[in-house]
Parts: structure tokens; C-alpha cells; sequence
């Protein structure tokens, strides 16, 4: 596909409207993007024990994820190198080796071809399974968050996440010991586009009060004043965006991080508890993320909520539908009773059957499916909000805007997906390291921000 | 599972299978605060566990009201998502989706004096906007108590047909 240029306007703002519809962009998408980035995985703690194994998605390719007895993971397609027949059909469990249902080829926990039925009689010792083992994926970890890569040439997982990771201390590396995943995933379908969830997450704080106004209105709390947008709030001070070099992003809202929870106290005292040893460890800028609720996506197709901690992996089925998988995100270290219940708050507010995610899942097939229409989908998407009020920051990494309510990490988000779609190799995608963020011209838009601030009259 | 135990008489059966009738009939007419007045104890448990596809031999036990459920509700939770319903801002309920139930294969024991286990078989079939339609089946497992109002649901477990939901979202009442 030719001039992908198109599709994306960095200094207008703006997508083509085939970017949730044409077939082509989608098939590129699947080349250039999720054959070459790192894709969520799963988390150590859905694998502790050598021999546990999950099975999952990188876009539409099946994936085994499994423990070694040495401790270390290893993930394989979860194909038959024989006649191609998936080989383990079960969500997650502990096997000492994984039989195909066709011809009963056996492969070891570590994806190799161990045993083939009659091998001698019916390959008479011309069969190398040395060289038909199960095809490996790159896996790599960050703070037990485990992804997978099929791209050999592609960053190392820590400089893929690049500056977020700064920002992914906080909350997977701030109190000892981190997070972890709560699972069995909840799973269903949505007839949309991959990107139109990822990009919600990433950078939407816009449509919380309108397109939840019925639920903030039942749970009351910190956000019941942005139900129906009726409070006149000052935007500009109650949070912040940001959007990194390899298109990740969030938004965070000031001290609202449990806002989205009913029966919160357990959780409440477990941040009120360690945020000390967050502002000791990572200073104030780092504790005021930690206590403020996240909207945030990794590119290219994983989003979670921190403080609602709902953690959401959108697997694409086509241009126009999605498998979301949904996990929940909970402190390693907090007591059982407190993740039990983040969990349920979490599942009972982005579930399958959520009070907000319900509302959201609307949206998101309606503004996949307008596109279907040949002059709707000649037309462009705006995603202008905030443009001359963001830039690089003194203390916060990638680009920063000025509002949780604003469309900086949109930008951010498509800047990089073009990015990749244009690139022949990581090699022109590392090219641009230098100069990535040359779209945001306001350079000074911090500084002098900051400066007019401290020259305020104090009271 | 085989059982032992003697079902309900013919009249009470026939009052639990009128009584699921009405139930559903208040559903499908967006009846929903006179449906959870009418049927729902203050006691309920509304649970839709998530069962896992796992191979026979796994030996883990199933989910319990602790793990990952689809709802997991009290009856405040419950009655919550009901005056959600009833705001006015539910813009994907509006227009309203039309929606019919099909309970059928109800079995019921007397567990305690007026109390029952009751098992059906629930069919949901939503039409949506202009040509949207889901279809679910469910297996329902619920515990009635007898009142001087009729019977009131205290225990409603939801087993859904399904690994991967086939539908944007579950949020409706079974």
C-alpha cells in the first residue's frame, strides 16, 4: 500500500477515516506493526510455576507463553510444524509437553519437537525434528510484565517502552514489589477497529463526563462533578498528558486514582500507605502520578487504567472487530481481601458487563462502522485538542500537555503509527531517534509556563 | 449430576414458572425498578463467574464468588446498575434495544421451608439500533424464598454459554 503519508496529518491533526476501515492499512498494520513491535504477553504472575503455560494472541497469531523448569519463559506459535493444526486449545494450565490432536507430534515445554508417533517405521530416520520445533518469539520482561517480539532487529523491550518506563517505575517498581495481573482474562467481541479502544485509553479524558455521564452520575465521588460536564472545572490544573517516543501515552487526573471505585478503603490506605516510599524513591512529580488515576496505552495494542487498574489487551480480528481481553492490575504486595476487591470494582466498572466500559464499547463500533459509507470514509478525523499547549518539560519525559483533557498523546499515538508504517526497518525507525518530537514546534511552552507560575504573587 | 431429590409439586412449579414469566415480562418492557422491587431479596447474590477453557485433567478448582466474575453483585451493586439504567444519559439505550427472553427447563426442590433451588435454561436474543442481534444462552441456578409478596430471588448464579462473549457488552439482566 502507497502514501500512507495521507493517513495521518501530524501539523493538521488529523487521520484519514480509512484507518479504521480499509483493508489495506489493516494488512500493513499487521507487517509493519505487529510483526515488529512488542506485544503483550501476560505477566509472571499468570506463570509462576515451571511448567505453567497460557495461550494468547499476538494480533491474529495463536501463541503459547510457558514457564521453564529453569524459571525462564519461552513462547512459540501455537501451530503444528507438521500439517499446521493449533496445537493446545486450553486458556491456561501445566503441562510437561503439548500433544497435537491430528498426528500426535509431541512438543517439550520449551516449544521443540520431542516425540513424532512411529517415527521410525514412518519416517525411517529421515525426519531432523531438530528443525521442526514450534517457531520461537523473542520474550523480555519489564517489572514481570512479560511481551513478546517476532522482530529480531527490533529494540530491546526496556528501550521499546523508552521513556515510559520512567513514568511505569511509578506504579510496576514504586512499592516493593510492584504490580501483577489478576486473571482468568474476561473476553468478548467488538465490531470496531483496534485502534479506535487503544486510542481511547491513550489520550481520551474528553469523553469521560459525556459518554459516562449515567454512570460518574451513580458512583458520586471525585469525578461525579465531570457528569454531564456540568461542573466548570479548571481543566488546566487538574492534570497533565504526556505521549512518548514509540507512541505510548497517558493522562493522568490529580489525586483521583480509586475515584471509579465504590468499596475502595482497602486500597486507599494500601496508596496512602506507600506513597512515601514513592516520593522517597522517585520524588513529589512521580508521587503525584502515583496517587492520580491514568488513562494509558502501549503501543501499539494494550491499554490499562491505573487506580481503576482494569488492564485491557485489544486483540485485532480484521479491520473492523476485536477480541478485548480484560485483566485486572493489582499491588503485588497488598493484602488478599484489597485485590479481591480492586478486582471486582474494576471488573464491575471496565467489565464485560461494566457500568462505563458498557457505554465505551457503543462508541467505539459506531465510529468504526460510519467509515463503511465511500464519502463518509473520504473524510478526516480531528484530533486537535491542546495543540500549541504542550511540549518538552523540565522534569517530565517525551512531550507534555497541559490537560488530562486534550488529544497530546493522540497525536503522539499516530505520529508513531505512521511512523512504523512508512519505515522499511527498525534501522529508519531508530533514524529518527533524534528528531521525533520536531512536530511539536512550542518549544518554550513549559519553560515560560513555569517561569509565569513561580513569578504568581503567593498568597 | 443425578438427582435424588424429589422436584416440587405440580402447583408450585407451576407458581415458579408464572413467576419467571412475569419476571422476564417486566425485563423485556424496561420495567427495571419495579422488576428489582418486585423479585430481588436484599440478600442476592448476582454472580457470572468466568469459567476458563481448561483441559480435563486440570485439577483446579472452579471460580468462586473471590475470583474474576462477569457480575458480582450485591443488592446495592445491583441496584445501582439499575438507576443507571433509569438516568436518562445512557445514550446506547437510547433509542431502547428490544430484547426477549425464552426461560425454559425450570426444575425446582424445596431446599428449606419456602425456600427453593430452581434451574432453567434462559434464551436472550437482543436486536439492537437497526440490525444488530445477540443471542445468548444461559444456565441459571437460582435460590427463591416464598414471601407474603411473592417470590424473591437470593441466590442467582449465571453460567454463560460462552468463553469468548459474543455481544459489546452483558449489561442486561438475566
Amino acid at each position: 500500500m502507497n502514501g500512507s503519508s495521507t493517513l495521518v496529518d501530524n501539523a493538521g491533526a488529523s487521520q484519514s477515516r480509512r484507518v479504521f476501515w480499509d483493508q489495506d492499512v489493516y494488512q500493513l498494520e499487521l507487517e509493519r506493526i505487529f510483526s515488529r513491535c512488542w506485544l503483550m504477553l501476560g505477566h509472571d504472575s499468570l506463570v509462576p510455576k515451571p511448567g505453567d503455560f497460557i495461550t494468547t494472541y499476538m494480533a491474529e497469531d495463536r501463541v503459547i507463553l510457558s514457564r521453564q523448569s529453569d524459571g525462564s519463559l519461552k513462547a512459540f506459535i501455537n501451530s503444528c510444524t507438521h500439517r499446521g493444526n493449533q496445537i493446545c486449545h486450553a486458556d491456561s494450565g501445566s503441562a510437561k509437553a503439548f500433544v497435537c490432536n491430528y498426528h500426535g507430534w509431541v512438543f517439550g515445554q520449551d516449544g521443540s519437537l520431542v516425540d513424532v508417533p512411529m517415527e521410525e517405521r514412518c519416517y525411517h530416520s529421515d525426519l531432523d525434528k531438530s528443525k521442526l520445533g514450534l517457531a520461537p518469539i523473542r520474550v523480555e520482561t519489564y517489572k514481570g510484565f512479560i511481551f513478546g517480539c517476532h522482530d529480531p532487529e527490533a529494540p530491546s523491550l526496556e528501550d521499546y517502552l523508552g521513556d515510559f518506563c520512567w513514568y511505569l517505575d511509578t506504579i510496576w517498581g514504586g512499592p516493593e514489589g510492584g504490580m501483577e495481573l489478576l486473571g482468568p482474562p474476561l473476553k468478548s467481541t467488538l465490531a470496531c477497529n483496534w485502534k479506535v479502544p487503544t486510542e481511547n485509553f491513550v489520550g481520551d479524558g474528553y469523553h469521560v463526563g459525556w459518554t459516562h455521564a449515567a454512570a460518574l452520575q451513580m458512583i458520586g465521588g471525585e469525578l461525579a462533578g465531570l457528569s454531564g460536564n456540568r461542573a466548570d472545572m479548571p481543566f488546566d490544573d487538574l492534570g497533565l498528558q504526556f505521549t512518548m517516543r514509540h507512541g505510548h501515552g497517558f493522562g493522568v487526573i490529580d489525586n483521583a486514582a480509586t475515584a471509579i471505585h465504590v468499596k475502595r478503603d482497602g486500597y486507599v490506605n494500601y496508596l496512602e500507605e506507600t506513597r512515601g516510599e514513592i516520593r522517597e524513591k522517585f520524588g513529589p512529580e512521580r508521587e503525584r502520578l502515583y496517587v492520580g488515576h491514568w488513562n494509558a496505552s502501549i503501543f501499539p495494542n494494550c491499554s490499562f487504567l491505573y487506580g481503576t487498574n482494569t488492564f485491557k489487551i485489544w486483540h485485532p480480528r480484521g479491520p473492523h472487530e476485536i477480541e478485548v481481553w480484560t485483566y485486572t492490575m493489582v499491588p503485588k504486595n497488598a493484602d488478599t481481601e484489597t485485590k479481591r476487591s480492586i478486582q471486582r470494582e474494576a471488573i464491575r466498572s471496565f467489565g464485560t458487563a461494566g457500568t462505563l466500559e458498557s457505554d465505551d464499547g457503543e462508541n467505539m463500533s459506531s465510529a468504526t462502522y460510519s467509515n463503511n459509507g465511500i464519502i463518509t470514509r473520504k473524510g478526516r478525523m480531528n484530533s486537535s485538542m491542546g495543540k500549541d499547549r504542550e511540549g518538552p518539560h523540565p522534569v517530565y519525559p517525551g512531550i507534555v500537555g497541559v490537560s488530562f483533557i486534550g488529544e497530546t498523546s493522540y497525536r503522539g499515538f499516530y505520529r508513531f503509527w505512521q511512523e512504523m508504517l512508512d519505515a522499511p526497518d527498525w534501522a529508519a525507525i531508530r533514524a529518527n531517534d533524534d528528531t521525533w518530537d520536531a512536530m511539536w514546534t512550542n518549544r518554550n511552552f513549559w519553560p515560560d509556563r513555569l517561569s509565569a507560575k513561580q513569578a504568581e504573587p503567593q498568597d | 449430576m443425578t438427582e435424588t431429590r424429589k422436584p416440587v409439586g405440580m402447583e408450585l412449579h407451576h407458581a415458579i414458572v408464572s413467576h419467571y414469566s412475569a419476571e422476564v415480562r417486566m425485563l423485556q418492557n424496561q420495567q427495571y425498578r419495579k422488576w428489582f422491587d418486585t423479585v430481588i431479596a436484599e440478600d442476592i447474590h448476582y454472580w457470572m463467574p468466568v469459567y476458563e477453557q481448561r483441559f480435563s485433567r486440570d485439577r483446579r478448582p472452579d471460580p468462586t464468588p473471590g475470583d474474576a466474575a462477569i457480575y458480582n453483585d450485591d443488592y446495592a451493586e445491583l441496584q445501582q446498575r439499575v438507576d443507571r439504567l433509569l438516568t436518562g444519559q445512557v445514550w446506547m439505550e437510547d433509542p431502547p434495544s428490544r430484547i426477549r427472553y425464552f426461560v425454559t427447563n425450570v426444575e425446582a426442590f424445596e431446599i428449606a421451608p419456602d425456600e427453593f433451588e430452581v434451574f432453567s435454561n434462559v434464551l436472550v436474543h437482543r436486536n439492537r439500533r437497526q440490525s444488530e442481534v445477540y443471542v445468548h444462552t444461559l444456565g441459571r441456578e437460582d435460590k427463591l424464598r416464598k414471601t407474603d409478596s411473592g417470590f424473591k430471588v437470593f441466590s442467582r448464579k449465571l453460567n454463560i454459554d460462552a468463553r469468548v462473549v459474543q455481544d459489546k457488552n452483558l449489561y442486561f439482566f438475566v
